[in-house]
């Protein structure tokens, strides 16, 4: 049968051809050939009128295997190629990754606000509540009702900016105790971050505006072991689960029992340093049971309710939290020093 | 306060070793700042006997010595001083001994003859005249007994013994003496404490034959205690007292001036010992000082004195001032033979407030502020004369004055030992507490849950139970308080608004590259000068310190602008290339404020940025992008503050309210600052925007139809602002128009001096159908006509 036999030469040597096909236009040309208007087998086909009725259907069926068979492979060669298109174009596209661009990079909070952010996490985690307050206060707040009477020694501690005689620049965050506690019913847990005032002069370790925390818990039944439970559990959280608190005798007007309390040094993790001056420990807290005559001056009855206070300076945290060895730096505002903090 | 173990051990015992006593008194609430071992400054260092003494042959000043130092061979020293003479004992540092300094002794050579060790001086061995008296640095120490050689030098030198420097607490007065440092010491240790048993052997005589006393004021000088001494003989104290008050910080002067100062260091009262002879009329007042009295004190300084004040006087003129500083022609010398000692307490305020006024402070006066306890008077002043009948230095008059018109007795004090139990967290029972408070030499008994304690006197501060709950928990010990938690409601804690809101701007500014800066919130007032505020700028007034450190820290900032300034300049002094800063802290507003009262603390945001990538825009889209997030969308303004760049500034309005400022600073301030590089600065009023901040309402919904884009150019004035074309655009949008952005601005020659091409992209959208060029065409004709009606700018053909 002469169509059959020319079906199978044109397939022959269109699969002879696709083989050797290597781009987009020996394809299409091949297309053409067969599939174009004066294509092979669209010829082949319209000559179908020249063979009897009855075989026609049969020829037509064949026609079109031939057709499908070579479309099919026909496509399959166009993906390759143009798999291989989009592959030299990307092999063109290629850049140097590691060539640098002008950007500005994300900025950060104040190392004191990194470590009061954090401290008030660990606090607010343990039911305190934040409470801020005036940085001018009244000697009433800031001293009176802390059981620091007019002409004590104990005001000698804290050496103090005067505004007016019964204005100071707060020496101390205490003050906000004294208003919550005046104006809240116990039970109390606040932590009273802020800047704080001493009429100290510059240097490495002393500067006349630093910034605490202080704490505050009053309620029916707080002990001194409560305290030490909360801070163990705060140095922890700050600072590791390797570092506990310890506790020495100390004298403040606003707490008695008073301690200072030390942390494990977190420098060498209590082994001995030149931070702790090989003790493994440091300074870090004052804390104690709020004395009864605080509570009452506060208007809360101290035989039913007690309660215990804490505070901490925060440039001693971010200090030793940090490594930094001269507190003017925190004050300097120098690039560079506030571009090496991050979160961590 | 410096003490000498050897001192502490007389009434103490002291059975463990300096450092081990240190780390228990620190443990138990006294601290100690440290120790320190007199004799490890001096070792090997010998009596030594010079044998023989040659001269060099090669130096006139020098001699060749033999020194026989207790060993085998006498040893040959050269030495240069002018005092050696055979036969004479002297401190030999032998080879290898350490001097004060920490210089070793080597063998050498000194022109050419070899010499094996060093005849010291007194203060080669920091053994100062008044200690060891001596012939001073010009010759060698020659000791005054017989000594066999090779004995060690240190004891009889008294630099043998080691000293505890003690801090003492504010409340603890009583242990700024040895007596009560060992009581708390004893106390500690769980030892006997003794005082000495105080006896004084005294001859008749009347104190009136002596001196008269009158005390005017006993509410400022509630106890006046005097004893006299008559017959003095005026020399030195003897080796055990220098040794002692040296040790302490003291310097040895005389046999009765030292007994004052032993006296005060074992007994923590300050004495003061007049020469009779050469008090007026043998006449003492004790009063207030008279109105418009002046005193010339020791320094050659006159002083003002008020009614306040308290004074030592004679019939006319005051001679000293109470608790403070005795009087100068009163002193102890060489020739006085009749002495009155003084012993008195002074009311502790009233002395701090003098001390205070006055400006002077001295050991006396800093005894008497931190409480000096009245009821141990007497006994610290028959302690003195009970010195004095050991040192055999006088006689004592057997006739006291004592005026103590207003004795108060110890109160007992009632403590529960439940609740000392529940405030400190324990389960000590009763009588172990009891036991504590008697090893602190209080009277305690115990009556089932009831403690019932006297202190000793001078503990003034033990007054309520929970005084007595420290007692028992620092000797106990606070390394058996245990760790427990908080028990009760267990509800997160929460951040109060101010701190919240500050919180999130700060977040927001720092993911947008700013870093934040905390300056101090005093500043100069000159600073603000600087800013060239109008003179009626609210912002001039600002709150002044009494007492500030000195005048750059004197005055409490009302606005952030020149510390943030101060800090832009110091960025660009260190050659910092870029800096982009905020500071969020209150300003001090003394708008309405009053003189007593507390100002307004205004919560305030400051931005100061400077670099190649920082420009107006940056910062004002760095604000508005901040003050987006809180819902506050703000008119920009343009408007300047005097220290803003004229051209380069706008004012950010939340309707009439203006929230916050952005500018360049101007460059009469950046010359003030000294600052070098374009800066921009920018303001918000934090406290503002916390009223006008909102919370976040629904989401829209996304369009479900196509929007309609038109650009267009439109050509206007230089001066015309694009906002304000923006503005015009929106009105005349109507409800039709989604958005309007600019996208470019052109400049040409073809348009004109002084005009500016500026293009828009408008966006078109209806929610329920597809617009038409029909729907659009009116629009745009409306908005075209609004641009020229209102801003004069025109469609670029």
């Amino acid at each position: 049968m002469e169509m059959q036999e020319q079906l199978r030469k044109i397939q022959e040597e269109a699969l002879a051809q696709l083989a050797q096909i290597d781009d987009k236009a020996g394809l299409d040309a091949l297309k053409l050939r067969l599939m174009g208007k004066k294509g092979e087998l669209t010829l082949l086909r319209r000559s179908m009128g020249q063979i009897p009725a009855e075989d026609r259907p049969k020829a037509g069926q064949m026609i079109n295997e031939v057709v499908a068979a070579l479309t099919a492979q026909m496509d399959a060669l166009d993906e390759r190629l143009k798999a291989r298109e989009q592959e030299k174009k990307l092999a063109r596209e290629a850049i140097d990754v590691t060539e640098p661009r002008k950007h500005t990079p994300i900025g950060m909070q104040h190392p004191i606000s990194l470590v009061q952010d954090q401290m008030l996490g660990v606090f607010t985690s343990m039911g305190f509540d934040v409470v801020e307050g005036p940085e001018v206060e009244y000697d009433l707040y800031n001293f009176e009702l802390m059981n620091i009477p007019k002409n004590h020694p104990a005001r000698d501690a804290q050496d103090t900016f005067y505004i007016e005689d019964n204005v100071v620049l707060r020496t101390h965050t205490s003050p906000v105790q004294a208003r919550t506690m005046l104006t809240r019913k116990p039970p109390i847990r606040i932590v009273c971050p802020g800047r704080v005032y001493r009429a100290d002069e510059v240097d490495a370790t002393h500067s006349p505006v630093f910034h605490q925390m202080e704490g505050l818990v009053v309620g029916e039944d707080v002990t001194m072991a409560d305290l030490k439970g909360t801070l163990d559990a705060f140095a922890q959280k700050l600072f590791g689960q390797d570092v506990t608190t310890r506790f020495r005798p100390s004298f403040f007007p606003f707490t008695e029992p008073s301690a200072e309390v030390d942390l494990t040094c977190v420098n060498c993790h209590g082994k001995g340093c030149r931070v702790c001056k090989g003790t493994g420990w440091i300074e870090v807290l004052g804390a104690g049971m709020v004395n009864p005559k605080v509570l009452e001056m506060c208007g809360i009855d101290s035989r039913k309710y007690s309660g215990f206070a804490f505070g901490v300076g925060l440039e001693r945290i971010a200090m030793l939290r940090y490594g930094i060895t001269d507190m003017r730096a925190l004050f300097e505002g120098d690039v560079r020093f506030l571009s090496q903090f991050r979160d961590d | 306060m410096k003490v000498p173990m050897q001192w502490l051990g007389q009434y103490a015992e002291i059975p463990v070793s300096a450092e081990a006593f240190q780390d228990a008194m620190i443990h138990h609430g006294t601290a100690v700042e440290g120790l320190e071992d007199q004799g490890a400054a001096v070792q090997g260092v010998v009596v030594g006997k010079i044998l023989t003494v040659k001269d060099h042959e090669n130096a006139d000043h020098l001699h060749v010595l033999t020194v026989d130092v207790g060993e085998a061979e006498p040893l040959q020293i050269v030495c240069g001083a002018p005092n050696v003479e055979a036969g004479i004992l002297v401190p030999v540092a032998k080879v290898g001994a350490v001097l004060p300094g920490g210089i070793t002794i080597r063998k050498g050579k000194l022109r050419g003859v070899e010499s094996c060790g060093m005849c010291c001086s007194g203060p080669e061995l920091g053994v100062p005249e008044y200690l060891y008296p001596s012939v001073g640095d010009k010759g060698l120490l020659v000791f005054q007994e017989d000594y066999a050689p090779g004995t060690d030098v240190r004891p009889i030198l008294g630099i043998d013994d080691t000293v505890v420097d003690f801090e003492i607490l504010a409340n603890r007065p009583d242990c700024l003496s040895v007596w009560g440092l060992a009581r708390e010491a004893a106390a500690t240790l769980n030892t006997r404490f003794e005082k000495p048993e105080i006896k004084v052997e005294a001859v008749p005589g009347r104190m009136s034959d002596f001196v008269t006393i009158e005390i005017k004021d006993t509410e400022l000088c509630p106890r006046y205690c005097a004893r006299v001494v008559k017959n003095i003989k005026i020399g030195p104290s003897p080796m055990w007292m220098r040794k002692a008050l040296h040790a302490a910080g003291v310097r040895a002067i005389n046999n009765i001036v030292d007994i004052t100062n032993y006296v005060m260091l074992e007994t923590g009262h300050p004495m003061h010992a007049f020469d009779l002879a050469k008090v007026k009329e043998r006449h003492v007042v004790v009063r207030r000082a008279y109105e418009g009295e002046k005193i010339v004190t020791l320094d050659g300084k006159a002083r003002d004195l008020t009614t306040d004040m308290l004074m030592i006087a004679d019939q006319t003129d005051a001679t000293g001032i109470a608790g403070v500083m005795g009087g100068e022609e009163s002193e102890i010398t060489e020739e006085t033979k009749t002495v009155m000692f003084e012993i008195a307490a002074f009311e502790r305020s009233n002395i701090r407030q003098t001390t205070r006024a006055l400006g002077m402070r001295t050991e006396a006066s800093g005894r008497f502020e931190r409480g000096v306890c009245a009821a141990t008077c007497r006994e610290a002043a028959d302690r003195a004369c009970q010195l004095v009948n050991l040192l055999g230095c006088g006689e004592v008059i057997d006739d006291v004055f004592d005026c103590y018109p207003n004795p108060k007795p110890r109160e007992a004090v009632e403590a529960s030992v439940a609740r000392i139990n529940a405030r400190i967290g324990m389960r000590i029972p009763g009588e172990e507490m009891a036991a504590i408070l008697q090893r602190l030499h209080m009277e305690a008994s115990l009556d089932g849950d009831t403690l019932t304690v006297v202190a000793p006197q001078d503990r003034e501060d033990i007054e309520t139970e929970e005084d007595l709950s420290e007692e028992v928990l620092r000797i106990y010990g606070y390394e058996h308080i245990r760790s427990t938690l908080l028990r009760g409601e267990t509800a997160p804690g929460t951040r109060n608004p101010h701190m919240q809101l500050s919180d999130k701007v700060g977040r927001i500014l720092v993911g947008m590259g700013l870093y934040e800066i905390r300056n101090f919130s005093f500043i100069s007032p000159k600073l603000i000068d600087k800013l060239n505020l109008p003179a009626d700028d609210p912002r001039r007034t600002m709150l002044k310190l009494i007492n500030p450190l000195g005048e750059d820290t004197s005055v409490m900032r009302s606005t952030l602008v020149p510390s943030m300034l101060g800090t832009i300049a110091l960025n660009q002094s260190r050659n910092n290339e870029t800096a982009m800063l905020y500071e969020i802290s209150p300003v001090f507003d003394m708008a309405g404020y009053k003189p007593g009262e507390l100002p307004h603390e205004r919560p305030a945001l400051c931005i100061g940025a400077y670099g190649p990538e920082v420009d107006f825009y940056r910062v004002r889209d760095i604000v508005l992008d901040m003050l987006a997030r809180f819902g506050v969308r703000c008119e920009i303004v343009p408007g300047a503050q005097p220290y803003h760049h004229p051209g380069r500034a706008a004012k950010l309005m939340a309707g009439d309210a203006c929230l916050a400022s952005v500018a360049e600073v101007h460059p009469a301030t950046m010359a003030a600052f000294e600052i070098g590089k374009r800066t921009v600065i920018a303001e918000v009023d934090l406290e503002l925007l916390g009223e006008l901040r909102c919370k976040m309402g629904h989401v829209r919904a996304l369009p479900k139809f196509p929007a309609v884009t038109r650009d267009i150019a439109l050509v206007m004035d230089e001066a015309t602002t694009v906002g304000s074309v923006l503005e015009s655009i929106r009105r005349a949008g109507g409800a039709l128009l989604e958005s309007a952005e600019m996208f470019d601005i052109y400049r040409g020659a073809q348009l004109g001096e002084g005009r500016k091409s500026v293009a828009f992209s408008l966006a078109f959208r209806h929610a329920e159908r597809t617009l038409s060029d029909e729907d659009v065409n009116p629009v745009m004709q409306k908005i075209l006509a609004a641009c020229e009606k209102n801003n004069g700018a025109v469609l670029r053909l």
